[in-house]
């Protein structure tokens, strides 16, 4: 009756082999659900988009595999659709309101404010209950007031700091969400560190500003050196230019910052006596990739985007591995049985995916 | 027979099985002992997914998953396969990229305007009254101080107001006109829903020797509120964000961009048009009251010198008033008809 899926296991305390993370997917199969969900999603006037969230998240959950077993998406489309329904029409209000009673809104704007927290820690909630991997769903168990701190209060302050808190602000944002992870009965354990984060953000605000004095010199080389007020014709071809460039650049930054914070989250982090984990995501070539994949989508109007998502996922499940501990076959799974108690599914009713994108 | 990982109830243990199949029964096996037994009605088969193998969930949670990713169960639902078919066929997919944008382009610039037409008929007074009292306090308190004209060339522009509104014959307790100072605005005149009409100092100051002139941009203004351009608009804007947050669910960044860039054209669009319908409103009255469309003309063209620099402009398309060149041009063709 033992587990045969970790041999490896059988030997604690040994150097255990990590498992490489795998994804399976091809764009060629989710370019076909991916258009299929839009055509229908406009067919039925976006009722059908929840059943195409949960076919999309059925598709790359399942496709990202490791140790030989898959991770599974559990939300049914009933119980996205619900929490939509219920995100519309709280979206619905505010903006008739903001738009016919101006005032009323401006005061709405700050109870949404507060809301703000709940909607996040529900979100997370939400999708960490909805994952699973061998029978063991993930939960998450964090709190208004810290979620308040985190995500409200903070990220408010270090306005005045002139954004230099900020990246110890996005370290406790992090820290906050990790650190209140479970897989099953067993807690998730981060160390994160505000050096990595400083470090990382000024390595991306230099690379930036150089990037910014390469693009201006290059642009004037282009349309000819002193930009000419009168001639219409090259403002517009710079303008043609821009849009597309300075997607490309945003999104080679973006590359080159969360590669790093990734790297240090996951090499950092590890679920009590079931596993670790080892990132090495490369920035420039992460990088290159968001950036390549940004130049797709818009060079095809969209069309690449399934091709760029698959891309995307792969290089992430390419630079994970997994070790798992001797503890990874004894996992239970507590929180299901609560399930069907009664209290629970009257919770069940605002305890639905609410974030809107 | 058919190989595969058994996954226990709750638990993260997993054992290497294999299933077999009889008329009404599928048994779990592993190492040649029977570890669980169930009817075919009593287990829940997982939809269809290209790559990805079918797994059955029994009553109590265990599940069985094949190690065949191709392999499907005979008992499986044909519904659920229906979708995988046609996510597969080629033709199909062929006519989504066509169907898609047409479909997007009725949605946006068709069935929303429409629904915010008819949301605007409905729509009682007191919410219009609502909506322009409330905009005024935010803008009064924001971008406007009073005004530094004196008393005479205030009382200019009251005069030539409430001339204005008694020869059309509306309401003089609905229709009335503010003075105001503002940096933010410059020379310039705006209607509130609820008939307020504002016009900074710097325009009457520019209009003071042409109360001809300001006699048609304020009939322009008055059909604005006429016209109840600002509730279309509002209606409209409700209308397409909730559209596009139903829409948005599940077509990430891409359907994101597209119909945030289509419903921003859709705006600007809608209030050229509405700019084309004050103008003409304007030009229709003046001619009722027996003036000239060249006062309209001469109006715009005193405001040209302002606007050298956005006329100019590669934005030409997406400037919410079309161009003042068109306008006077417009409103000189109007004087001969």
């Amino acid at each position: 009756m033992d587990s045969t899926s970790t041999p490896s296991a059988a030997e604690p305390g040994s150097q255990i082999a990590p498992s490489q993370l795998q994804f399976t997917g091809n764009a060629k199969e989710y370019f076909g659900i991916w258009i299929v969900n839009i055509l229908l999603t406009l067919l039925t006037l976006g009722i059908y988009s929840a059943w195409a969230t949960v076919r999309t998240k059925q598709y790359f959950y399942g496709h990202t595999v490791l140790d030989g077993h898959r991770f599974d998406y559990l939300a049914t489309p009933i119980q996205i659709l619900k929490g939509r329904l219920l995100a519309v029409g709280l979206f619905v209000i505010y903006s008739v309101v903001s738009g016919y009673f101006p005032l009323v809104g401006a005061l709405l704007a700050l109870a949404l404010a507060l809301l703000v927290p709940w909607m996040i820690n529900q979100g997370l909630k939400f999708s960490m209950r909805m994952t699973r991997y061998r029978n063991i769903r993930f939960a998450f168990k964090g709190n208004f007031g810290e979620a308040m701190v985190n995500f409200v209060v903070l990220p408010f302050f270090s306005i005045f700091t002139l954004y230099l808190l900020m990246p110890w602000v996005l370290k406790r944002i992090d820290a906050y969400i990790h650190s209140n992870i479970r897989y099953g009965d067993k807690p998730v354990h981060v160390q994160l560190q505000g050096k990595a984060y400083y470090k990382a953000a000024l390595l991306v605000v230099l690379l930036g500003i150089l990037m910014l004095v390469a693009l201006g010199i290059v642009l004037s080389l282009v349309t000819g050196v002193g930009m000419n007020p009168d001639d219409i014709g090259s403002s517009q071809f710079v303008l043609v230019l821009i849009v597309p460039l300075y997607l490309f650049v945003i999104s080679a930054l973006q590359g080159i910052y969360q590669a790093q914070i990734r790297n240090h989250i996951l090499n950092n982090a590890q679920i009590e006596d079931v596993a670790e984990f080892k990132s090495n995501l490369q920035p420039q070539r992460y990088a290159l990739i968001l950036a390549t994949n940004a130049a797709a989508i818009v060079l095809t109007a969209g069309l690449a985007f399934p091709w760029a998502k698959v891309r995307k996922v792969k290089a992430l499940a390419g630079a994970t591995q997994v070790v798992l501990l001797p503890g990874a076959d004894q996992v239970l799974d507590n929180a299901q049985q609560a399930d069907s108690s009664f209290a629970e599914e009257a919770a069940n009713v605002f305890d639905v995916d609410i974030s809107l994108t | 027979m058919i190989k595969g990982y058994f996954y226990l109830p709750n638990s993260s243990r997993v054992q290497e099985a294999y299933a077999r199949l009889s008329d009404e029964h599928i048994a779990i096996y592993a190492k040649d002992e029977c570890v669980f037994e169930s009817t075919q009605t009593a287990l829940n088969v997982a939809a269809h997914l290209p790559g990805q193998a079918s797994e059955l969930t029994f009553a109590d949670g265990a599940r069985f998953v094949p190690h065949d990713v191709a392999y499907r169960w005979p008992f499986q639902q044909r519904k659920s396969a229906l979708l995988a078919r046609l996510e597969s066929n080629l033709a199909l997919i062929l006519c989504a990229l066509v169907a898609t944008p047409v479909l997007l382009y009725a949605l946006l610039f068709k069935l929303v305007p429409g629904i915010a037409v008819t949301a605007v008929q409905a729509m009682p007074d007191t919410v219009v009254e609502q909506m322009g009292q409330q905009s005024m306090v935010l803008i009064e308190r924001t971008v406007l101080s009073p005004s530094e004209l004196s008393a005479q060339e205030q009382q200019a522009v009251f005069t030539l107001w409430h001339d204005t509104v008694s020869q059309l014959g509306l309401s003089a307790e609905k229709y009335r006109i503010d003075v105001y100072r503002s940096d933010h605005f410059g020379a310039n005149a705006f209607a509130l829903p609820h008939g307020q009409v504002v016009v900074t100092d710097e325009l009457a100051r520019r209009l003071a020797d042409h109360p001809e002139a300001l006699r048609a941009i304020l009939l322009h203004e008055i059909g604005h509120v006429e016209r109840m351009h600002s509730v279309r608009l509002a209606s409209q804007a409700a209308v397409a964000s909730i559209a596009i947050a139903m829409l948005v669910g599940d077509m990430d960044i891409v359907a994101e961009v597209v119909l945030g860039s289509g419903s921003a054209l859709m705006d600007l669009q809608f209030s050229q048009n509405m700019e084309w319908e004050a103008d003409n409103y304007a030009l229709m009255q003046l001619e009722r009251l027996g003036y000239s469309g060249e006062d309209f003309a001469q109006a715009l063209e005193s405001l040209v010198p302002l606007d050298e620099e956005q006329s100019q402009s590669w934005l030409k398309y997406l400037s919410t008033h079309p161009s003042l060149q068109e306008r006077i041009e417009h409103a000189r063709s109007h004087t001969t008809p």
